[in-house]
């Protein structure tokens, strides 16, 4: 397997080196642009499988270069933002963004959202159109894995925390199958790593609550002895 | 309590002074016109007085000379009216003689100048005080001419029916004049209710109404708001940039850390400095967006989003706590009511180490109440704490962080969403211990159903 490209356009010099090394260290391919322009000259040479777009690039303005960018290719875009604005984050997922990201991010932090979005545009093979809004639906609920988000019925966003989020996305991903708490916590890794059997109940019981605040019965069912199940019709794009 | 002077009345306004100042000159304006009158009234009666007594007194002085001896006091008698008593006696008695008017009897010569003249001699007085005239008129024989009569009729005549519409036009003229008054403060009242809320300036500033010297106060201050206004603005966006400017050299620090061959521990303490100057800029963030956003309402649950801040709390070891509904939908800005209650519920673990949520309906908004056993805000700064870049401990201690922007931004959040935000510290009934509460109430859309 050939290690994912990913072009980075970042104005700062040393930010874009340091940027580009840690990535190189985690096993991409990373070509540079420092300006708008460089990154069509770079595009054009090859295709890049990911960009990572600095929104305050000097020349163009970073808006007008997203539009242009995403009007011309369907690459998978994570904006980086030095305002770390909720309005920048809302009208980079407006745009199409597939994540948004607020300097100063860590390493960890890029390589886990580009991991992300990689294994959600490319990973099931279907890169095009709805997919990259990566919404899954059941029972009228609607839950947003780019923006990790969670809608009731009545059109309400609910929140989750980062752990129960995991969760349950672990589990709308294997429904009608019986886990196990300790598959749980292998499967919901990124968030769940020092939990413990108990903590995975208490989340289960905390999710549970509120799939059932509206009314409805909660689509997690206990399996004694054995685990948890999703048990709801689950439904994509 | 603060229009009471030493003495403990009450000051008086400015519209009272102005009115006392006006009845003063009123009454001052009477009294000198009131006398002026009189005094002309009654100069010109006794001229009238004067020249009648004169007139009469000479004719009657000429007829008794005419007369022998034997009959004058015959046509003494003959002479006097009612109004004018007259008696002949063959000499003057010393009594008579004494305490002159010779004002009056100037006036009465003015208008029989022959009664002095033929050795006759006229000696007049006039009792202050009463409306009687008498004198004699010594004849050339050394005979007296003794006469009684009345003067100064009219000028005691100026009563209170004479009084009142003079006081009538004045009592107006103060009634009107308090109207005035009122409608000329009225723009000072404005301006004194506007510097009270100098924290929310309506955007055209106060309109410029009243006297000349109220438009010039009320102009000045709406140029100093402007200039206040415009230096927060300023401020408030150099802020930024200088936020802006330091996340790229953050963001290149934490890479560096990020493949720096260091200590665990040493990493640690740096991830943290990191962690804690993020924070600052997102505070700042924060708080600049609060004060406006494009971001319209959204339907949330918000006692889902308490649960949930409580939780993430509460799996951090923390003493929290959440009491109310599993579900309540509203419309609001989720980011920024997220954040005003993730701040209050910080606030109180931070000052208190333990934290209490409730929510429930109250009328027609929702009331979400975080309270704690901490030691309370001090009554006197309860206002003070939500100016921005306040920092109820004075001493920069290390361990509050943040930059004093916590309440501002709740303030502004929950402003945004037409809601109201309380802090008030709360006293047990047993008397033991205090703490804080802080009250959000946001505001449900008429006819919103009851949870």
């Amino acid at each position: 397997m050939t290690a994912p490209s990913i072009l980075l356009v970042e104005d700062d010099v040393s930010l874009r080196m340091l940027t580009a090394r840690a990535l190189r260290e985690n096993g991409y391919a990373v070509r540079t642009a420092a300006t708008g322009a460089e990154m069509w000259v770079m595009l054009e040479a090859e295709p890049a499988e990911l960009v990572v777009l600095d929104i305050m690039l000097p020349g163009a303005n970073g808006i007008e270069l997203f539009r242009k960018l995403r009007r011309q290719s369907e690459v998978p875009i994570i904006f980086a933002s030095a305002r770390g604005s909720e309005e920048d984050r809302v009208l980079g997922l407006e745009l199409g963004a597939d994540d948004y990201i607020a300097k100063p991010y860590s390493a960890r932090e890029l390589i886990a959202r580009i991991g992300a979005v990689l294994r959600r545009g490319g990973g099931e093979g279907a890169t095009k159109g709805d997919e990259r809004t990566s919404e899954v639906h059941f029972e009228g609920w609607t839950l947003s894995l780019s923006r990790r988000e969670l809608r009731s019925p009545s059109g309400a966003m609910v929140d989750l925390t980062g752990a129960e989020f995991d969760l349950l996305a672990t589990f709308v991903s294997h429904r009608q199958r019986v886990l196990g708490r300790e598959r749980l916590i292998e499967l919901s890794r990124t968030r769940l790593g020092d939990s413990s059997d108990r903590s995975i109940d208490v989340l289960v019981s905390r999710l549970r609550r509120k799939l059932s605040a509206s009314g409805g019965e909660p689509p997690i069912v206990t399996v004694r002895g054995v685990g948890y199940m999703f048990k709801a019709e689950v439904r994509r794009g | 309590m603060r229009r009471q002077n030493r003495l403990g009345f009450r000051r008086l306004g400015l519209t009272e002074r102005l009115l006392a100042i006006l009845l003063l000159v009123a009454a001052v304006d009477f009294l000198a016109n009131t006398y002026l009158f009189d005094s002309a009234t009654t100069t010109a009666v006794q001229r009238d007085d004067a020249a009648r007594i004169g007139e009469l007194l000479a004719l009657a002085a000429r007829a008794v000379s005419r007369e022998v001896p034997a009959r004058r006091t015959e046509a003494a008698r003959a002479l006097a009216t009612r109004h004018f008593e007259l008696e002949w006696k063959p000499s003057a008695a010393p009594g008579e003689l004494r305490s002159p008017d010779p004002a009056l009897a100037t006036r009465i010569l003015a208008a029989g100048p022959e009664l002095a003249a033929e050795g006759q001699r006229l000696i007049v007085r006039h009792t202050h005080g009463s409306r009687d005239v008498t004198g004699i008129v010594v004849l050339a024989d050394g005979s007296a001419l003794g006469f009684r009569t009345y003067a100064g009729e009219i000028s005691l005549q100026l009563s209170f029916w004479q009084i009142l519409p003079m006081l009538l036009p004045t009592l107006l003229l103060g009634a009107l004049a308090w109207l005035m008054f009122r409608a000329t403060m009225r723009s000072l009242q404005t301006l004194v209710k506007a510097l009270r809320h100098i924290e929310t300036p309506s955007p055209g500033g106060l309109p410029e109404q009243g006297p000349d010297e109220v438009r010039r106060l009320i102009r000045a201050f709406n140029q100093m708001q402007r200039r206040i206004q415009r230096q927060q603005a300023e401020r408030t966006q150099s802020m930024l940039a200088i936020g802006h400017d330091l996340r790229t050299p953050l963001a290149r620090l934490q890479l560096r850390l990020d493949g720096a061959a260091l200590e665990e521990e040493t990493r640690a303490e740096l991830e943290h400095d990191i962690g804690e100057m993020r924070h600052l800029l997102e505070s700042l963030q924060a708080f600049v967006e609060a004060g406006g956003t494009q971001i319209p309402p959204q339907r949330i649950d918000i006692a889902i989003m308490a649960a949930t801040l409580v939780d993430s709390a509460a799996d951090q070891g923390l003493d929290a706590r959440y009491d109310g509904p599993d579900s309540f939908e509203i419309m609001a800005r989720a980011v920024s009511i997220r954040r005003a209650m993730s701040n209050l519920i910080d606030n109180a673990l931070h000052y208190a180490g333990n934290v209490r949520v409730t929510l429930a309906r109250a009328g027609d908004a929702v009331e979400i109440r975080v309270e704690d056993d901490g030691p309370g805000i001090p009554q006197d700064r309860l206002e003070e704490v939500f100016q921005p870049f306040f920092r109820l401990d004075t001493a920069r201690t290390r361990d509050t962080p943040g930059m004093g922007l916590g309440l501002s931004i709740v303030q502004a959040a929950v402003k945004l969403e037409g809601g109201t935000l309380t802090l008030h510290n709360k006293s047990r009934a047993d008397g033991a211990g205090t703490g804080l509460a802080a009250i959000i109430r946001l505001p449900l859309p008429a006819g919103a159903k009851p949870a």
